[in-house]
C-alpha cells in the first residue's frame, strides 16, 4: 500500500479448533525477540480455577514473569483474553476483551476491560488468550487470521503514528473487502513517552463506514505494547456470528435467558438512564448534585458550571444511531461526536469523528482540571485516543501538576513556560501534545503522579508532605473520577482495589453515602467482599458489567438485596451454565472470582506490592487537606467532629479542627482495612492466609512458599 | 396530568418534585434522582424543582454507576 510497507517475517499455519462450550481450548504465544509463534493447550485446571479472560491473563502472566521483572523487561507479557461467555451476540454486553501486563505505573499486574471485537475474534480464530513477550527489532504488525488459519508477523515501516489513522489503514489492508471482519489493537505516539499509554480496540461500524474504538485505558498496557515494538495486533474473523458460534452447551437455554435480559434493557433503559442515547454522561450532574464530581484535583465535589459538561450538552452533540461496541448489545452506550473540529494539534481545523466521551473522561479532562467547556473535553478525548493515552491518568496527573503550580510548588521555569493554572484549556491541550511528541513538561506529567511527587521534591524542592496529601494515586495508579471524602466504603473501594484506585472493583458511593445501606464496618466489609468479587466475574467471562446494575428491574427495590440486583445475578448464573455446561448458582460465581481475586493479591505480593502498606490512600481521598477545603464544607465537618468524634469544637480554629478530623478519618480507614481483610480471609497485613488459598484451590507450591516467606503461618 | 413511572398522575400548579414523591409515598422510597423529560433532578433540588404539566417523570434507581 502507498506510504507504508509490511514485510512478512514469520508465518504460523494452524488447524483452527472447534469452539467447545465457550472455549477454544488453546492460547497463542508470540515472542517478538525470537520470532516464535506457538499454540499452547488450555488445561482443565486452568478453566476450572481461572475461568477465562482476566483469569487466563493473570495465569499466563504469572508464568511469564519473575518477581524481579520490570515493565520494560522482555519477559513482561501483554496478554489479551476474551472469556467463555464473550462473543455471544444475543446477550447484552458480551463482547469484552481483557488486557493485562505488568504495569509501568504500579510494577504489579494491571488489567483493563474493553469493548470492540478483538477478544471474540481472537477466540473464534482459535485462541482463548494471546500472550506477547519479547521485543521486536523493527515495528511489528501481527495478524491473527481465523479465516485462513494463519498467524503472521510483519516488519512494518511507514505506518501512521496515531491510532485513528492506523486502525483505518490496518482495517483497509487486511479486510479483503469485508472491514467488519477486522478488529485492530493499537496504541499511539503518547504511549512511547509516558507511563500511561492505552490500547485502542476497534470494531467496524458499517452504518458510519468507519473503524470505531474503545480503550483499555488503565495502568499503561499501551506503554508496554509500544515498548515491545508492537504497532498493531489485527484479528480477522467472519463477522457472521450467531449464538451457535460459541458452541453453547444448551442453545435454547441460552437464547431464553439472553432474550429476557436483552428485552428488559430495551424496555427499561429509556425510562432509566438512557444509556443508549447519552451513555454515561448522565452521571455528571448527578455526581455534582451529590458533591461527588471531582473538581480542581479532587478539592471539591461540585461546581456551578458543571451543567456545561452534563448530559443535556452531550445529548445534542452525540451522533444519533446504534452505538454498540459488541454485536447486538442493547445497552449500546459507545457514543461519539461526528464532524468535530479540533482547535489545536495536527488535526487542527480538520473534521474528525471522536469516540466518546464517557463520564470518566468528562470528569478527568474537564471538571478535575477546572475546565467546564465541552469542546475542550472532546478535543482532549480525541487526542488522548489518537496518541494512545489513558484519559483518566492524563486528567488526574495534569490536575496534580496544576495544583502544584497554583500552590507555588512548581512554576513556569519548571513547566517550560506553561501557565498551568486550573482552567487553562490551551495548557491542558499542550501538555497532551507534548506527551505525544515526547518533549517538554508533558513528558514529566506523563510519568504519572507518583513519579512527579518524587521528581518535584528532588529537583524542584517541593514539599513532599503536601504532595503526598494531594497527589491522587494509590499503588502508583492515578485515581479515577469520583470523590470519596464522604464515603468510607468507597475509600475502601479505591484503596483496597488490587490494581489501584479504579472503580471497576467497587462503586459503593450511593449505597453508602446516599442510601446508607452499610452503616457498620462489618456491613462495609461485606460489601467490599461481595461487590469486588462479582465485578471481577465479568472480566473472567468476557462481559461488560453495565447490563447488571445500570438498567434495573422494575421490582428490584422490593427484593431482599436490591443493591446486588439479584434477579440479574441469577440470569448471569444461567448464562454461564447454558454456555459452559458447568451448572452454577449465583454463589458459585462469587467463588470463581474469589480464586482469581486472591491469586492476583498473591501476585501483587510476589511483585513486592501486596501488603497493608500498599493499600494506603492520599489524605485528600479521605478528608479535607487544606483549611479552605474544610471551611467550604464547615457545617458538615463540624457536625462530624461534634457527633461522631464527640469533640467540643467551641473555640477551636480551623487548623485544629482539621487535625482532629484527619486523625479520626485516618483511623476509620485503618479500622475498615482490618474488617475487610478479615472478611476476605487475609491476615492483618493484608495477605491471604494459607487456609484461604487452600479453600480456593490456588495453593500451588509457589504460592504457599511465597506466603510462608512473607510470614503467613501454617 | 403527568406521567410518573409510566402511569398517569394528577398534576396541579406549583407541584414540586418533593410534593410529588410525597404523594407517591411507598412507590418511591429513598429515590435520590428523578428525570423530568430529559432533565435529571437530584434530591437536594426536589423541594425547589417544579414539575410542569404534561411532564413525564422517571424514578431513577441510582444504585449502580461506575
Amino acid at each position: 500500500m502507498p506510504g507504508h510497507d509490511l514485510k512478512l517475517v514469520k508465518t504460523f499455519n494452524y488447524q483452527r479448533p472447534a469452539i467447545d462450550r465457550g472455549y477454544a481450548n488453546q492460547t497463542l504465544h508470540l515472542d517478538l525477540s525470537r520470532l516464535t509463534i506457538t499454540a499452547r493447550p488450555v488445561s482443565g485446571q486452568m478453566k476450572e480455577l481461572f475461568i477465562g479472560g482476566k483469569g487466563f491473563d493473570l495465569w499466563l502472566l504469572w508464568n511469564a514473569v519473575k518477581p524481579t521483572t520490570r515493565w520494560n523487561d522482555p519477559e513482561n507479557a501483554v496478554c489479551i483474553a476474551c472469556g467463555p461467555l464473550g462473543g455471544t451476540p444475543a446477550y447484552p454486553g458480551s463482547g469484552k476483551s481483557i488486557a493485562a501486563a505488568i504495569s509501568p505505573l504500579t510494577g504489579a499486574p494491571i488489567d483493563s476491560n474493553v469493548g470492540g471485537y478483538f477478544g471474540p475474534y481472537l477466540k473464534y480464530a482459535g485462541f482463548d488468550a494471546l500472550e506477547v513477550q519479547g521485543k521486536a527489532d523493527q515495528e511489528a504488525v501481527v495478524l491473527i487470521d481465523g479465516i485462513d488459519q494463519k498467524v503472521e508477523i510483519f516488519a512494518a515501516a511507514g505506518l501512521p503514528e496515531d491510532a485513528y489513522e492506523l486502525s483505518e489503514v490496518m482495517t483497509a489492508h487486511f479486510a479483503q473487502g469485508k472491514p467488519r471482519d477486522i478488529s485492530v489493537v493499537s496504541t499511539g505516539a503518547g504511549a512511547k513517552h509516558t507511563f500511561f499509554g492505552c490500547l485502542n480496540f476497534s470494531w467496524y461500524d458499517p452504518k458510519r463506514k468507519r473503524a470505531r474504538y474503545k480503550q483499555a485505558g488503565r495502568g499503561g498496557i499501551g506503554t508496554v505494547f509500544a515498548d515491545k515494538g508492537l504497532k498493531a495486533l489485527v484479528a480477522r474473523w467472519d463477522s457472521g456470528i450467531s449464538v451457535d458460534t460459541n458452541a453453547p452447551a444448551d442453545r435454547e437455554r441460552l437464547k431464553k435467558v439472553a432474550k429476557l435480559h436483552s428485552r428488559e434493557i430495551v424496555e427499561l433503559d429509556p425510562t432509566q438512564n438512557e444509556m443508549a442515547v447519552i451513555g454515561t454522561t448522565h452521571l455528571v450532574t448527578i455526581m455534582d448534585d451529590h458533591d461527588l464530581l471531582p473538581t480542581h484535583n479532587f478539592r471539591y465535589g461540585s461546581h456551578r458550571e458543571a451543567a456545561n459538561l452534563g448530559q443535556a450538552v452531550f445529548r445534542r452533540l452525540f451522533d444519533p444511531g446504534y452505538d454498540g461496541c459488541w454485536m447486538g448489545c442493547t445497552v449500546a452506550c459507545s457514543h461519539g461526536v461526528r464532524d468535530f473540529t479540533p482547535l489545536s494539534g495536527p488535526y487542527r481545523g480538520r473534521k474528525v469523528f471522536v469516540d466518546g466521551p464517557e463520564y470518566e473522561t468528562v470528569a478527568g479532562c474537564g471538571s478535575l482540571l477546572g475546565i467546564f467547556d465541552s469542546h475542550t473535553v472532546i478535543e482532549l478525548n480525541f487526542y488522548c485516543d489518537a496518541y494512545g493515552l489513558d484519559t483518566i491518568s492524563v486528567g488526574t496527573a495534569t490536575a496534580f501538576a496544576m495544583e502544584c503550580f497554583e500552590l507555588g510548588l512548581i512554576d513556569a521555569r519548571h513547566t517550560g513556560g506553561l501557565e498551568l493554572y486550573f482552567g487553562n484549556r490551551a495548557a491542558a491541550l499542550e501538555i497532551v501534545h507534548q506527551m505525544a511528541r515526547g518533549e517538554g513538561f508533558g513528558r514529566v506529567v506523563g510519568q504519572g503522579v507518583r513519579r512527579m511527587k518524587r521528581l518535584f521534591a528532588e529537583k524542584f524542592g517541593a514539599d513532599p508532605a503536601i504532595m503526598a496529601d494531594i497527589g491522587m494515586e494509590s499503588k502508583g495508579l492515578e485515581f479515577s473520577e469520583y470523590m470519596t471524602k464522604e464515603s468510607l466504603a468507597q475509600q475502601g473501594g479505591y484503596g483496597l482495589a488490587l490494581k489501584g484506585p479504579q472503580h471497576d472493583e467497587a462503586w459503593l458511593i450511593f449505597l453508602d453515602m446516599v442510601h446508607n445501606f452499610m452503616p457498620t464496618f462489618e456491613q462495609k466489609a461485606e460489601a467490599l467482599h461481595w461487590f469486588p468479587m462479582f465485578r471481577t466475574w465479568f472480566s473472567l467471562c468476557g462481559l461488560c458489567k453495565l447490563p447488571w446494575n445500570d438498567i434495573i428491574p422494575e421490582d428490584n427495590r422490593s427484593t431482599p438485596e436490591p443493591a446486588k440486583v439479584m434477579k440479574h445475578v441469577g440470569w448471569y448464573a444461567e448464562f454461564f451454565s447454558s454456555v459452559t455446561g458447568r451448572e452454577s448458582a449465583p454463589e458459585d460465581l462469587i467463588r470463581m472470582s474469589e480464586a482469581v481475586y486472591n491469586f492476583q493479591r498473591v501476585f501483587n505480593l510476589r511483585m513486592g506490592f501486596g501488603r497493608r502498606e500498599h493499600d494506603a490512600l492520599p489524605y485528600r481521598a479521605v478528608g479535607p487537606v487544606t483549611e479552605l477545603e474544610y471551611e467550604s464544607r464547615a457545617e458538615r465537618y463540624d457536625k462530624q467532629l461534634a457527633t461522631a468524634c464527640k469533640v467540643d469544637i467551641a473555640g477551636k480554629n480551623t487548623a485544629e479542627k482539621l487535625a482532629l478530623l484527619r486523625a479520626f478519618r485516618e483511623q476509620q480507614y485503618e479500622t475498615l482495612k482490618d474488617a475487610v481483610y478479615q472478611r476476605r480471609g487475609w491476615t492483618p497485613e493484608g495477605i491471604p492466609t494459607l487456609a484461604t488459598v487452600r479453600r480456593l484451590g490456588i495453593d500451588f507450591p509457589e504460592v504457599v512458599a511465597l506466603l510462608t516467606v512473607n510470614g503467613v503461618a501454617a | 396530568m403527568i406521567r410518573v413511572a409510566g402511569a398517569e398522575h394528577p398534576w396541579r400548579p406549583g407541584m414540586t418534585v418533593a410534593a410529588l414523591l410525597a404523594e407517591l409515598a411507598g412507590d418511591a422510597p429513598g429515590c435520590p434522582v428523578v428525570r423530568i423529560d430529559n432533565e435529571y433532578v437530584s434530591r437536594s433540588n426536589f423541594a425547589k424543582t417544579i414539575v410542569p404539566d404534561n411532564a413525564e417523570v422517571f424514578l431513577i434507581p441510582m444504585i449502580a454507576g461506575g
